[in-house]
């Protein structure tokens, strides 16, 4: 853990490498669509322009099969039949719906239960069984809401997506706070990215340059929306947090970031510097009233 | 353990890391592969285990593209099928995805590009759901029947009358089950819509007026990734000149119908069914004033007006849809002189309202009933005193009703289990291709209408075969 410098003060950050970003971003073509309450959208660079937005768009329709599925909010989806299962009672859902489930078990578990998609309710009495697809209940009473992890977990599917289109120099994110840099534009070491105070857009706390990393964001500024699932409370104090990881080959690092963040918001100093001590590439960043604090091996920033 | 909040300190961080040492951060993956490869040692007997009575059904795809992935997604979620053949030609690509999908469920099908090798090798067979191009659809229909199959075959019956027609004729000749796949037909809202509020109770009064849509936004042509491309040889021998037109089959004359038929089919088939009866005449205007003509021959915006002579006296019935706006989607809205109900397949916008005129008898028993729900303010008569005609207080809202029917499967699950329900002698079909024959006239004359520029009639014979 560290007190990270004032932005605008880490040592090698030059504001005059900027024109030279915009220069060569002007080849970078954006893709937009609504989804799960948000806008996901699509970076790419490729030399066949027609090409590469047929590929965003069969991202986009994957996307919405996954809304459909994973929707809370849709009473035909996965989550809403599990969420009005009988004690005994099961249902067979898509093999992605269980996946996410299965990732989100393990977040909470890794997080000693800060990470929590049932929010309280009981995530540990639903049996995931991966052979026969099947979510079943051992009590009534569960509901799930994916809202923490299910956005990233979209954005994996949509770099996998990507890639098996070739376009492989993408960045897909969704809402900003999903987000997966896959290869950046040629002759660049990555996407440049910022980190900013959520409560003065303006006032730039961290910049950094990556490729096949996983980031997730979380932030109050819309008022109490993190609730701590240990307590029931509502979040206060902590303003922000942000969570990079590094891509493995065939992971869902989108949607281990997104749980990460959430989590991140809850959890106290000590705890995220053990995650990210045991977690190798793992970076994470709170901001509070004291200014932000830094967790992880440095290797995000530029 | 959740029952009731638990407090978490930092032994429980570093609990849950010590105990998931083979896990650790990146556990999900571990999962991911494990999953794969217990689907792939799994025995298949166990791929279709059915409640105890309940007959197996086997079943084919044949057609895996967008439209066979989501009758899939469906079929993956109706006990007692087990789906023993994929056939599509896009082997690289489509047919692959199925068939993995499938397998991660446990059914273990056997792959094919051409359906007639499949229909020669899969002796067992009870039915075949065809998601095939519309150009496609008689054929293939009509081959499964003969070969002794029920099919499930997704709309519009056909590209053309003359194959729809055939294919009626196949069905009567065979006595095999032909369902086509317009699913509104099984979804229970619109059935208690029918049976309830229309057919039971006359909510609606008289329906003079019906109004529907289906807006969708600019989208790009369907691509496909390079490294999977369909050989061209293979693309000429099953009737498209190129991998664009493969991808993009609804916007060709010959192959599909355009959005006309895509996606007015649907709702144009709730009309005749409501009102109970088919159009007497259609004027329709449409053209294609977006797209790039060479690559899209359909009309890409169409407005058609349907007369009717119903049974309680003429209406008429609007329809447009369009492919350059997505604003307000899709739903149909019928209007009669005691209420109007606005209805929609999609479970979050416009999934059934209901609107009383002011004027019309009561609701109340059919409230009490169930068929709708209550309004949000009671009626506003004295409740303390029988002798008075009316309590004074602050302003009521007018009524708002909807109706109390959800889907809690995906939209396609219901029409397939009437399909595999009625396999099954155990119920009989929500459209069989008599009833969707009627549709698809109603339906691709609004093209004739368009190329004439003038009202195509129609004769009470036109809906028969």
């Amino acid at each position: 853990m560290e007190r990270a410098s004032p932005p605008g003060e880490r040592a090698g950050e030059s504001e005059g490498r900027s024109p030279s970003v915009e220069i060569d971003l002007r080849d970078v073509r954006r893709w937009s669509h609504e989804a799960m309450a948000t806008v996901y959208e699509v970076y790419a660079v490729h030399a066949d322009l027609t090409y590469a937005a047929q590929a965003a768009q069969a991202a986009f329709e994957l996307l919405d099969r996954l809304e459909r599925e994973l929707s809370r909010f849709l009473p035909n989806s996965d989550i809403t039949r599990i969420n009005h299962l009988d004690a005994g009672a099961s249902t067979r859902v898509a093999p992605s719906t269980l996946e996410c489930l299965g990732i989100a078990r393990h977040m909470f578990d890794l997080t000693g239960g800060a990470f929590d998609v049932s929010i309280g309710t009981g995530l540990a009495s639903l049996e995931l069984d991966h052979d026969e697809s099947v979510v079943r209940a051992t009590t009534r009473g569960v509901r799930i809401d994916l809202g923490g992890i299910g956005k990233g977990y979209a954005v994996d599917l949509m770099a996998e997506l990507l890639e098996e289109w070739e376009v492989p120099m993408a960045l897909v994110h969704g809402g900003f706070s999903s987000m997966l840099a896959l290869e950046p534009p040629a002759a660049r070491p990555g996407w440049p990215l910022t980190l900013s105070d959520p409560a003065d857009p303006s006032r730039r706390l961290e910049r950094l340059t990556v490729r096949q990393t996983a980031l997730g964001a979380s932030g109050v500024r819309k008022r109490d929306h993190i609730v701590d699932p240990r307590t029931g409370d509502p979040v206060r104090g902590r303003r922000a947090a942000w969570v990079t990881l590094p891509r493995p080959h065939g992971g869902a690092a989108a949607a281990v970031a997104d749980a990460l963040t959430t989590a991140s918001m809850l959890l106290g100093p000590d705890e995220i510097d053990a995650l990210c001590r045991n977690s190798p590439g793992l970076e994470a960043w709170i901001l509070d009233d004291a200014g932000l604090l830094h967790f992880g091996e440095q290797k995000s920033g530029d | 353990m959740a029952d009731e909040p638990k407090k978490l300190d930092r032994r429980d961080v570093l609990k849950g890391l010590s105990t998931l040492p083979a896990l650790g951060l990146f556990g999900y993956a571990w999962q991911r592969q494990r999953t794969y490869q217990q689907a792939r040692v799994t025995e298949v007997a166990a791929a279709a285990e059915a409640p105890a009575g309940l007959q197996v059904i086997n079943v084919a795809l044949l057609g895996a593209g967008a439209q066979g992935q989501v009758l899939t997604d469906s079929m993956l979620r109706i006990t007692g099928l087990r789906v023993r053949a994929v056939c599509d030609i896009w082997t690289e690509y489509n047919q692959k995805r199925v068939v993995n999908s499938l397998k991660r469920f446990k059914h273990e099908p056997n792959a094919y590009e051409d359906y007639r090798e499949m229909l020669d090798k899969e002796k067992e067979l009870d039915a075949v759901v065809i998601a095939t191009p519309d150009f496609w659809h008689a054929q293939h229909t009509i081959d499964c029947l003969k070969a002794g199959k029920h099919v499930y075959c997704e709309k519009e019956m056909s590209n053309t009358l003359e194959g729809a027609r055939r294919m009626v004729a196949a069905q009567r000749e065979t006595g095999k089950l032909l369902q086509i796949g317009h699913q509104r037909r099984s979804n229970p809202r619109y059935r208690h819509c029918y049976d309830k509020i229309l057919r039971e109770a006359h909510m609606l009064g008289r329906i003079v007026t019906v109004y529907g849509q289906w807006n969708r936004g600019v989208t790009p042509d369907l691509g496909a990734p390079d490294r999977y491309v369909v050989p061209q040889a293979r693309l000429t021998q099953y009737g498209f000149k190129d991998m664009h037109q493969f991808r993009n089959w609804r916007w060709y004359k010959g192959k599909g119908g355009g959005p006309i038929v895509d996606l007015g089919s649907h709702q144009i088939d709730i009309y005749g069914w409501f009102l109970g009866t088919n159009p007497s005449h259609v004027m329709a205007s449409g053209g294609n004033l977006y797209y790039d003509p060479k690559t899209h021959e359909w009309y890409d915006t169409v407005m058609a007006v349907y007369d009717y002579d119903t049974p309680l006296g003429p209406a008429k019935a609007y329809y447009s849809t369009q492919t350059t706006n997505g604003s307000q989607g899709y739903f149909e809205n019928f209007m009669g002189d005691q209420g109007t109900l606005l209805i929609s397949e999609s479970e979050v916008n416009y999934a059934g309202q209901l609107y009383r005129d002011p004027n019309a008898p009561a609701w109340d028993e059919w409230i009490q009933k169930g068929y709708v729900s209550a309004p949000k303010e009671q009626e506003t008569k004295a409740k303390s005193d029988s002798g008075a005609i009316a309590d004074v207080r602050e302003s009521v809202a007018p009524d708002q009703h909807t109706v109390p029917v959800t889907l809690r499967d995906p939209y396609h699950q219901p029409h397939l289990q009437n399909f595999f329900d009625a396999v099954r002698g155990k119920a009989t079909l929500n459209c069989p291709a008599e009833e969707a024959y009627q549709t698809a006239v109603a339906v691709l004359k609004v093209n004739d209408a368009i190329e004439a520029k003038a009202p195509v009639a129609f004769t009470p014979g036109d809906f028969k075969v």
